[in-house]
Order: structure tokens, then sequence, then C-alpha cells
């Protein structure tokens, strides 16, 4: 049924893989991740680019992948909530998220985890003004956002206390 | 190794049990299903850009014949089987068929091989509306000579017409009669009397509503979706509609889901996709785009309160005179008659004479339903600020006028019905001290002015149908809990886990939870008015004991003791009061033996299931013979409370508000795990925040002008006061027939943000907002009303 003779070729890194995309150039960044690569920890809450849901980490830093075209991306390196954890060991964000109950119907949880690994990627000492900064993307209407901004907070002191260390 | 005390999992914030998968991206909800489906159809719905038009022609001959294209639904098609059924409460989500009445309603659905081309197909689409007369505020729908929302024609042609001598859009009513309220009021010493109107919202929960159902060979479906109730909603309402289906055709499927808050508890996108897959024979997926959840899923109901209160010199309040309307938006057939939310004005005060006058009316909006608090926000809203106006004028302070009036625990509320827990004197004072209500904020000459201000509130649970439960005992000793309980988030189902736990004493880490699949787990009604702990929680328990039960008979059985010299506990049976263990429960399954031909006895594999129902005793009528004064011993069944303290800045310029401090208390009944306490207080003042002073429904010539998340605002990360300012407490008062003691605890929360939070503006600037949501446009023009005044 696809008309597949515009398609583009988009060479790009994956959760720490090279991947070699053959896709539409219309398609959205999230819509190739959760349908062709079938990445689906990345969500959807909207379609105006405001729910932060689809949050991910390209090249380190928090991007809106539903705002994106999948030619955005080529060469660069992409992180999703499947490539946060090594095998069976959580990132301490991620232990952080369970730890302090900051997730509840976990809808904006991926998203919530890839901004705050980002907040601290750029500020390893963000206090929480500028976490709360950094997270105001992405909205949340279980937690009120109280657990959120704590995981944050822990995750970054245990970080900085030597925990794993943060190579996203 | 585990002993009693430390398996006992009630009061401890044990890990949630589906943490794990939602930190890791593994969590499944139901879109991301869509990928097993190679052959997909995907459904989209061309929506009324009118108010209120009737619909001449429909022509989609240019649809059908795209390429891609597989079928396209209209109202007027004979094979569906619905003709009025669009226009009622459960069904709206459905194409309308003689005449729409509101923009957003459903007109066409298409069934196509992709996304684009069903959105292709339906531009092709042609619709000759003629326009009807609309009206979208509640005030003006009300009464004999207003618009009316649907044309007579229509609500014949839906059965439901006849004489409405309250007025064309009147839906229903409720009254209500306790002592004598004209006598009261004349003995009052005071009076005050005003009217309240709160706003129209959306749930806006960030998982957007959908469904994927997959044609079965025996014409049956499987419905995966996120709407709520496997059994009680979605499967009942499909196997009315679809009579070719029977019940063993339909198979229901709620996988992890993002977020409901009262929006999902009616099936909205499950029947047009059902449909589509009977037509097609083909797995169709159906997901609203963020624009139609706003549009086309249920808002709030929004609240019109005129309030009168009475009170002696000393505080007592005596006299209480309320009319309150629901707007139930664009609907002809509902469930609405103005009773659930003056609910919210009978339940928390103890007032001796009470007349209450509610309606529903129906407008041109986007079909209401529940939101978190069943409209008690919107009617709290009244009784807690014209409270602030009464303690004023009796020289009392705010706490203690709640106080002094406060139902007690024993004592029976308007209704005749007995309070059996109220925890909210406690709540209260927690608040007053938590925010230091008696210590006034220091001014300066800046625009922006301080106040403080503390509401309080209550939410009855409905008594909404049986629950039942599962629990198998399997022959490795492992435990498993099967039910079909919504979860939307709140971790009922790790709750629900550690009672399992705690009745067979054994380590939280060998209990498994299976949840809503109609075809493995028994049934449950809905995630509604906060029942799922209470109702469900009580089926689990019962559950429970029934397999305890089994195990120590068939453990009686093996070592030769009577049943009730058996304990169970570990894993282990033992001999009532002492540490003597008499056999391990895994040793209890026997594997097949050729000799025994395993006759009795548990077997290998085979698990002991003990079975719980649990059916909350149901209301008794409030009308008819002998209820005449709408009274009765049982309206609902029990109630939750909470207060709110708040500590805020006023802009004098602009009217803009700012929280900077704030504290929420929970009278959860005896609480089964704190931490998710704690994370539906947190977001309940965080929802209701947005609410009182931000989040709305605009309206300009009869459509919703802010369907998106950008315009319509919701709390972020930095409307949200920082973590130091942010105090809560959780105050129990247990529920004696709740499971351990518990209480459903997530609506209340929600309601007494708003009132504080004007109560602080007034202290602040001396106006007294009315209106909900408390905008900054809003305040603003309060203050110029009142800067205009006084010049006067
Ligand atoms: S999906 Fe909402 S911002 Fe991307
Ligand atoms: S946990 Fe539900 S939206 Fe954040």
């Amino acid at each position: 049924m696809q008309n597949k003779s515009n398609f583009i070729k988009v060479d790009c890194e994956v959760n720490g893989k090279p991947v070699s995309l053959h896709v539409s150039p219309d398609q959205t960044v999230v819509d190739v991740l959760r349908n062709e690569l079938g990445l689906t920890g990345t969500k959807k809450g909207c379609d105006d680019g405001n729910c932060g849901a689809c949050t991910i980490l390209l090249d380190g830093k928090a991007a809106k992948s539903c705002s994106m075209l999948i030619g955005q991306v080529r060469n660069k390196k992409i992180t999703t909530i499947e490539g946060v954890s090594n095998g069976e060991i959580l990132h301490p964000m991620q232990q952080a998220f369970i730890d302090t109950f900051a997730i509840q119907c976990g809808f904006c949880t991926p998203g919530m985890i890839l901004s705050g690994i980002a907040i601290l990627n750029e500020n390893p000492d963000a206090d929480e003004e500028e976490i709360r900064e950094g997270l105001h993307g992405n909205l949340c209407r279980c937690t009120g956002y109280v657990k959120i901004v704590e995981a944050v907070e822990i995750a970054r002191d245990r970080m900085n206390a030597g925990g794993a260390k943060n190579e996203i | 190794m585990s002993d009693c005390e430390n398996t006992n999992y009630i009061g401890k914030s044990v890990q949630r049990v589906d943490a794990f998968e939602k930190a890791t991206g593994k969590a499944k909800y139901f879109e991301d299903y869509q990928i097993q489906y190679r052959d997909l159809l995907h459904v989209k719905v061309l929506r009324s850009p009118h108010a209120h038009a009737k619909i001449i022609s429909i022509d989609v001959s240019a649809a059908e014949a795209l390429p891609g294209v597989i079928t396209v639904v209209k109202g007027s098609d004979t094979d569906i089987p619905w003709s009025d059924l669009p226009y009622a409460s459960a069904y709206y989500g459905n194409p309308a068929r003689y005449e729409v009445i509101w923009a957003g309603q459903a007109v066409v659905a298409v069934a196509a091989e992709s996304i684009e081309i069903a959105e292709e197909a339906l531009e092709l689409v042609k619709v000759e509306y003629e326009m009807l007369p609309y009206v979208t505020d509640q005030r003006l729908a009300m009464g004999v000579d207003a618009i009316p929302v649907t044309s007579p024609e229509l609500e014949i042609a839906a059965g439901y017409g006849g004489p409405q001598p309250e007025g064309p859009n009147v839906m229903g009513s409720y009254k209500l009669r306790h002592g004598d309220v004209d006598k009261a009021f004349e003995e009052a010493d005071v009076i005050v009397e005003e009217e309240y109107q709160a706003g129209k919202k959306s749930t806006s929960q960030i998982e957007c509503n959908g469904s994927i159902v997959e044609y079965q060979q025996d014409g049956g479906v499987k419905i995966i979706t996120n709407g709520c109730g496997v059994h009680g909603v979605i499967k009942n309402h499909i196997l009315t509609m679809y009579p070719q289906l029977t019940s063993s055709k339909v198979r229901v499927i709620q996988p992890v889901t993002g977020g409901s808050f009262g929006n999902r508890l009616f099936p909205l996108v499950e029947p047009l996709a059902v449909l589509m897959a009977l037509r097609t024979k083909r797995t169709v997926s159906y997901v609203l785009t963020r624009k139609e959840m706003y549009t086309s899923s249920p808002s709030n109901w929004p609240v019109y309160t005129k309030l009168k209160l009475g009170a002696k010199k000393d505080g007592t309040i005596i006299a209480e005179k309320l009319e309150l309307v629901e707007d139930a938006g664009a609907q002809i057939r509902g469930y609405f008659d103005g009773r659930l939310s003056s609910s919210g004005l009978m339940c928390v005060y103890n007032i001796p004479n009470v007349h209450c006058d509610s309606y529903a009316v129906s407008t041109n909006t986007v079909p209401c339903a529940p939101y978190r608090g069943l409209g008690c926000a919107e009617s709290e809203w009244a009784m807690e600020n014209l409270l602030d106006v009464l303690a004023e004028k009796l020289d009392m302070d705010p706490l203690e006028i709640r106080l002094k009036n406060m139902i007690k625990n024993g004592e029976t509320n308007a209704y005749g019905e007995k309070v059996t827990s109220i925890g909210l004197g406690k709540c209260l004072k927690a608040v007053a001290d938590g925010i230091k209500i008696d210590e006034p904020c220091q001014q300066d000459d800046g625009p922006w002015k301080y106040g403080k201000g503390i509401a309080a509130a209550g939410k009855q649970n409905t008594p909404l149908g049986r629950a039942e439960a599962d629990c198998l005992v399997h022959s490795d000793g492992s435990i498993e809990i099967l039910v079909s309980c919504d979860e939307q988030g709140m971790g009922v189902q790790s709750a629900l886990r550690q009672m399992a736990a705690t009745e067979f004493k054994i380590d939280i880490a060998r209990v498994k939870m299976t949840r809503a699949d109609t075809a493995i787990t028994p049934f449950d009604n809905f995630g509604a008015s906060s029942r799922t702990t209470y109702t469900t929680g009580n089926a689990v328990i019962i559950a429970c004991q029934d397999a305890i039960d089994q195990l120590k008979e068939a453990a009686g059985r093996e070592v030769g003791l009577a049943k009730k010299q058996i304990t169970i506990k570990d894993g282990k049976a033992y001999i009532v009061g002492s540490n003597t263990e008499v056999i391990d429960i895994a040793d209890l399954f026997k594997p097949f033996d050729f000799f025994t031909q395993q006759t009795w006895g548990l077997l290998k594999g085979t698990p002991v299931r003990g079975r719980g129902v649990f059916c909350p005793a149901p209301a008794v009528p409030w009308f008819g013979p002998g209820h005449e004064d709408g009274r009765t011993p049982r309206m609902w069944n029990w109630y939750q409370f909470s207060a709110f303290g708040a500590e805020v800045a006023v802009n004098e310029e602009t009217g803009q508000i700012k929280i900077l401090k704030l504290m929420s208390t929970a009278d959860s009944g005896n609480p089964i795990n704190p931490k998710l306490v704690e994370g539906q207080i947190d977001g309940g003042v965080i929802m209701a925040l947005g609410f009182s002073i931000m989040d709305h429904h605009m309206y300009q010539d009869g459509k919703m002008m802010n369907p998106n998340m950008s315009d319509y605002r919701l709390p972020t990360t930095l409307e949200t006061p920082l973590q130091k300012n942010f105090m809560r407490a959780i105050l129990p008062d247990p529920l004696p027939d709740g499971p351990f003691n518990a209480k459903g605890m997530a609506e209340s929360i929600m309601i007494p943000v708003g009132p504080a939070i004007a109560s602080a503006i007034y202290q602040a600037i001396g106006v007294r907002p009315t209106e909900m949501p408390m905008t900054a446009e809003s305040i603003l023009k309060l203050i110029k009303d009142k800067e205009a005044n006084n010049a006067k």
C-alpha cells in the first residue's frame, strides 16, 4: 500500500547500537521508534508537543521525539527509556523513581526519567529550582510532581556520592 | 524468614508491584500492542464543527472510494444497532444520527489501512447541516424559556420526549426536605446568601483514550483498552449494544493504563471500535487525539450553587437552603439530577434543617461525566466560601466555625444516614497549625499581597456493586490474586497484594497479581467513587480466607488434626497457638501416582482456588412512598474527608496568584500503604490547584477554544510549590467495615483546595471570588470592581 519511492535512509545510533533506517521522511521520531523499532517505552500523550511523554535523549540532551522528523536524527545518538538501564542494573535515576514512589500510572515516567537524566547531564549539581525548570516541559497528572522532583534530587545525590556514573 | 510481625504489611510502604516495569519502559499500555498486528486498521472520526445543527445529508461516496478505506460508518447506517443511543450518557461516542448537539460530536467514522488514509478520507466526506440555536452557558440553559439543547423531534426520535415543566433542558431533579427550614431561618441571628459557579474542566490524563479490537474467528471480539470496568462497564455495554455478541464472545483486557480520574468510566471508544471490527472482520485500533480528548471525551460537570445559611450567635448553623444545578453537557438521557453534587453540601456539617432543590440541565457542550470528586469540588466550593462569609459576620475564625458544626462519628446527616468514620477534625486542626493560620502574613509595599486560608471537605462513596476476587494457592506454595479492578495508576493492586500477603502471613514476594482480563479474572464493577480499596479489598480478604480454610482442611487431613487446630503462616501449616510446624503447604500438593490416581487431596499443578465475593449493602431508595422528603437511611456508603490550608500571594496589579505554602491532610481510613496515599494527596492537590486557578474550557461561538495542552493550562513543576512548602499528613479515622479498616481517599483531597485559596485571597486583597477557576483575569476584575465601588 505504501509508496516507498520517496523513502530516505537515516543512519543513527539508538541505545548504543548503530541503526540504519529506510523510512518515509514525514515520519516523526516517536513513530519510528515505536512502530519500526518496537521501542514502545517512548510514549505519546498529545499531538501538540506539550506533554513531554515522548521525551528522549538526543546526544545526551532532552528532546521531544513527537516534534522531530526522522531526518533530524541522522548521525545522532538516541537514548530511549529502554537504553537507560544496563541490563538488569537500573540507572540511579530509575532506581530513585522506584524508591521514592515517583511513579503512579507511569505514562509520564519514561519522559520524566530521561528529562531528569538530561538535567544532571548538563548540571550534576542542579538544585530543586533548576530541576523544576528542567522538568517543566513534562506534564504529570498523577503525582503533583512532588515525588518526581524528590527522585531527581536523590538520583543526583547518589550519583554525586559515587553511584553508577551517568554515561548516557 | 518471616513471622507474623513482619508479614503484616498493613501500613507499610511496600514498593509498588508495577514500579520496575514502568521505570524501564517495559510496561505495556494498550497502544503498545499495535505493533503486534501487521494488518491493523485505524479508525478516525469526523466531528461536528457546530454546537447544534440538523444533519441534512451526508455524502461518503468519495471517502468510500478512496483506496485503503475499508468501511465508513454514519449514524443513519441501518446495521448500526443503536438508533437513539448516541445521545445518552453511556454511548455518546457513536456517530450522531439526526442532529449534532455539541461541537465535537462524532458524525462519520472511517476505518482504513493507515491513519493518513483515514484522515484523507474524512476530508472527502460532505455533510450538509442546518444550523440550530444553541446554548453553552448552564445559567442560560435553565428555565422554561431557554433555548432547547435538542430539537423536540430528536427527543421524540430518541424516545425521551414528554412534558418537562421545569424547562426544555432539565434532565432531572432531586429534592430533599429535612426539618423546618423557614422556621429555622426565622430563628437565625445571622443569615448569609451567595451564588457560586464552578467551571468546566477536563481530567487531561496523559494517555489518550483508545482501544484495539481484535476480531475472532468465532465472530467474537477481544478488546484491549484503557477504558474502565472490563466486566461491569465495557463488556456489559458491548453485550447490550451488539446482540449478536454473547457473553462468551467478548473478552476485554485492560493492560497498564495511563490515568482516568473518572474520564473513562463510560465506554467512549470501545463501541465504535467493536462495530468496525465486526464489519471488517479485522483488528482495528481507535485512539483519540489530544484535541478529541478535550472536545469529545467527557468533562466534569460544572455546578451552579445558590446557597443560604442561617446561624445562631454562637456559630451553630441551624438552616441551609440550597439550589443547585449540574450542567450535564450535551445529552438527552443520563443519570443526572443534581443529587451527586448536592451530596457535598450535606456530608460535612450537621445542619438540622435543610432544604435542597437540585437539578441537572443539558447544554450544547461536550457531555459531562465523573471527574475525581463527582461534582463535590464544584458544590463544596459554595459551602466553604459561604462559611467564611458567615464566620466573618459572627466574628468567629474559620477553623472554629467548621469544628463547631462538623458532623461527628455516629451522628446522622441530613439524609438520615449514620456516619461511621470521620477524621476531619484533626485534619482541619493540622492544616491550621501547619500554615500557622493564626500568624498574619507580613505585607510590604509591592504589588504582591499575602493571605492564608483553610477549608474542609467530604465526599460520599457510592455503593457501586459487587467485586469478586479469586485467590490461587499454587503447588509451590505461592499465592496469586485474580481481580478485575481498574488500575489507573493509584497503586491499588499493590495495596491489594499487601492485604493478601498479610492474610496469608507470607513474604509479599510470594504474592502475584493478575488483573483485568474477563477471560480469566472474576467480576468487578469499575474503579469509581474511590471504591476499589474498600470493595475489591474486602473481596480479596474473603477469597484469601476461603483459600486458607481449604488449606487448613487439607493440612488437617494430612496430619490427622481438625481444621480448627491448624493455622497457616509463612507457607506452612502450624498447630494453633504453637510454633509446631506440621507440614509445608507445597507438600500438600501430591504428584500424580498411578496407584492412587489422585482420587483425593491436592494435586501438584492444580492450585487451590479461594473465592471472594463482596457486595456492599445497597442504597435504600430515596423516592417513592415514605420518601417524599428525599431522605433515606442509606443514601451512600461511607465518607472520606480532607482539609487543606494555603498561604498565597496575589498580585494586585495583575490578579495573578502564587501558592507559597500549602498543607493537605487526608482521612483515608487506616492507610494500607502510606506512600501510595501520599501520592494521591500530592496528585490530588496539584490537580485541584490547576482547576482552582488555571484550567478550564473556554467557549466561543459554541466551540471550545482551547482544546490543546498549551491553551488548556495545566500545572507544571513551575506552578507547584517547592518541596519544603508542600506539607501533608494522613490522619485516619478507621472505617469499621473497610478492609483492615481502610477506605478510599483519592477524591476528597481535591475538594478544599479552591475554597482555601479563595479564603487566602480574601485575606490578602479583600475580594471574595465566587467563580472557579480563579484565573488572573477574574481576580483582576474583582479588584477593579472593588476599586470602582470604593470610588462611589
Ligand atoms: S507526545 Fe506530547 S510532547 Fe510529544
Ligand atoms: S505518573 Fe501518571 S502522568 Fe505521571
